[in-house]
């Protein structure tokens, strides 16, 4: 192919793609592990500034490991969030972990509060759970200790597709959003860090599109849990800031207190159910509905502790909804986080050499079971689930870089991503990206589809995801910021179609996934996890018994 | 989030071409206009209204203003269509 933008060729012992804080993390690690290796982290804006941990809450959960053992909160993990579809011993080694990557976060020049007497400032939020602050430049921080190794950054590139040699990975390819370059990376292990699925509904933190999932579908990677990419929260109507633990406070125009419709007792976060109650209410024209004023916090965490560098970013935000937030009714909006490339402890996909860490491979890892990528019910989980993986990969990376040799370079591969990437910039006319995005927001969106399912719904949902997909072979760009969106369209079309697909399969409820026609669990037939895989051109679809005989805390069947 | 309408107003007086909002910016909303040393708010239609751009301007140069009613809520209710 004539690469008329222009073609950088370059090459690295490990490729990182992503500058959030798992590909951060990753880097440093890998770096602590061998400071010879050859690490380049690719971004497609500016690492440092991507992704979700300088855009949220800023926690990070927090275990008094003297006082709690890692299989107490694994139990209730398994049994109150997981559903039982989660691994139990990856689980535990994370909760085992968390002392370490904050100490790991500070040495890294992350801001931790501390009390007088030296200890972290921790705030507890459970029998079993605490959390504590970190300023939103935790990300910069690390990416200055990356820099300071040796890591090497390319900034605004979008990685688009990924490279195979013999099965196993053998680089990357990717575009300058700037200037259109193309490029070819040659490395020998590649790590995903691109962040989840969000589907562009929600505004701030929920920032990822699902190109890396998207790129690792193309290259015939499993993805595990798909159908677990269906967050939501309870948003103000007027200023769509979500309102965290709202769902405790929901009122009617009657003024019944809907929350005792579907919760009992005290529960951790947001559930499915509040969705489900919401659609129910409104669909009964008992809508709209509110939060007590009086009871529901508003969300915020920003005034817990001292954050000199977030609390600029928290006040704006505040300022500006309060002038258009008259009352508190709310509706919920899709977050996503659909984030289902499959992973083994190592943080190995099902392509030898590619790694997925972070928020593209929550619930691919199996780690978290029925239940949507951090926050997942699990308040403080993202960045500290960033950490770990970027953490666990590193030992199984580098020893893959340092046995490996460079693979050489499949110029078929190369030309074939490359004429793919381009063709939007090739056709004289077609529709826009958000022509497509538009439809498959119309699948996405709707709690009924999304959240609250049932046959029919995900039928509907899914014929909007067919259009969208024969519209994107039509998607015409004009600059190389429109190239990017069709790239993000495409990503989202996939995403959107093993998420439904993968829905209709799974004929219970557990856990997040909620089935009005299937409102059971069960486990006599559905203790197994639904597989994605491209073979070909198809999209195809198996399962895989969840091995729970081997973990400590078993279902009743 | 697609097809707002919220403004960015930028007073390049103050602007001392630090680049942290073209940095800052995670939807390539910002451009960087390499010779006059200046942000080009080039993709506004693109804009998450996060206010990460006027955050880190520590001349106060960037004010973000919401079209809220722009963003969807993509619920089948007449109310939040």
């Amino acid at each position: 192919m004539d690469m008329k933008y222009g073609h950088e060729k370059l090459q690295a012992d490990i490729l990182v793609v992503g500058g959030g804080i798992a590909g951060l993390t990753a880097a440093v690690s890998l770096k602590e592990i061998d400071p010879d290796l050859d690490v380049l982290i690719v971004e497609k804006q500016t690492a440092g500034y991507s992704g979700k941990a300088n855009k949220g809450g800023g926690v990070l959960q927090y275990f008094d490991l003297s006082a709690i053992k890692p299989e107490d909160f694994v139990a209730y993990h398994a049994q109150a969030i997981g559903c039982f579809l989660g691994d139990q011993e990856l689980m535990a080694k994370y909760v085992s972990m968390n002392n370490r990557m904050l100490d790991k976060l500070v040495e890294w020049g992350a801001r931790l509060p501390k009390r007088p007497d030296g200890t972290y400032a921790v705030i507890p939020t459970g029998p079993m759970t605490a959390i504590i602050g970190v300023d939103l430049d935790i990300t910069l921080k690390i990416r200055q200790t990356a820099e300071k190794m040796g890591v090497k950054i390319i900034d605004k590139v979008a990685v688009s597709d990924l490279l195979t040699a013999g099965g196993k990975i053998a680089g990357a390819t990717g575009f300058s959003i700037i200037n259109g370059t193309f490029y070819s990376i040659r490395a020998k292990a590649v790590i995903l860090a691109t962040g989840s699925q969000n589907y562009r509904v929600g505004p701030m933190w929920s920032s990822g599109r699902g190109d890396g999932i998207a790129a690792a579908y193309r290259a015939g990677a499993e993805m595990r849990n798909a159908e677990f990419g269906n967050f939501a929260q309870l948003v103000k109507v007027k200023s769509h800031q979500e309102v965290v633990y709202g769902e405790n406070y929901m009122y009617n125009k009657n003024g019944e207190h809907i929350t005792k419709r579907f919760r009992t007792g005290p529960e951790p976060d947001i559930s499915s159910t509040a969705i489900a109650e919401w659609y129910k209410q409104m669909s009964a024209d008992l809508g709209p509905i509110t939060l007590k004023q009086e009871q529901a916090s508003g969300g915020g965490l920003s005034g817990l502790w001292d954050r000199p560098y977030g609390q600029t970013f928290w006040r704006l935000n505040e300022e500006s909804a309060a002038r258009v937030d008259q009352d508190m009714e709310v509706c919920p909006m899709l977050i996503g986080e659909q984030s289902p490339v499959k992973v083994g402890h190592d943080m190995q996909t099902t392509i030898p050499g590619l790694y997925a860490i972070g928020d593209v491979s929550y619930c691919g890892s199996a780690a978290p079971g029925a239940v949507p990528a951090p926050p997942g019910r699990n308040r403080g989980s993202g960045i500290l689930n960033a950490v770990f993986a970027g953490i666990s990969c590193a030992q199984s990376a580098a020893d893959t870089a340092k046995s490996g040799a460079l693979a050489p370079v499949d110029e078929k591969q190369v030309n074939d991503s490359a004429e793919r990437v381009y063709a939007p910039l090739q056709r004289a006319s077609g529709c826009s990206a958000k022509d497509v995005i538009r439809l498959v927001q119309k699948a996405v969106g709707p709690m009924e589809q999304m959240v609250y399912m049932s046959a029919h719904r995900i039928a509907t949902a899914l014929r909007y995801v067919e259009k969208a997909k024969e519209l994107s072979q039509t998607m015409k760009a004009d600059d190389f910021h429109e190239l990017l969106s069709c790239h993000e369209a495409e990503a989202m079309v996939l995403s959107a179609e093993m998420q439904f697909r993968a829905a209709q399969l799974r004929k219970e409820s557990r856990g997040w996934f909620l089935r009005e026609d299937y409102p059971e669990t069960d486990n006599k037939n559905w203790l197994k996890w639904i597989i994605v895989k491209k073979q070909g051109d198809e999209m195809t679809f198996a399962t895989e018994d969840v091995p729970y005989e081997k973990w400590p805390v078993k279902p009743q069947r | 989030m697609i097809d707002t309408k919220h403004q960015i107003r930028f007073d390049p007086t103050g602007c001392v071409g630090c680049k942290l909002c073209y940095k800052a910016c995670f939807v390539d909303v910002i451009r960087w206009d390499e010779e006059n040393k200046k942000p080009v708010f080039k993709y506004v239609e693109d804009c998450e209204h996060c206010f990460y751009c006027a955050s880190v301007c520590k001349k106060g140069c960037i004010e973000v203003i919401p079209d809220y009613s722009s963003e969807k809520l993509l619920q089948t209710f007449d109310r939040y269509l």
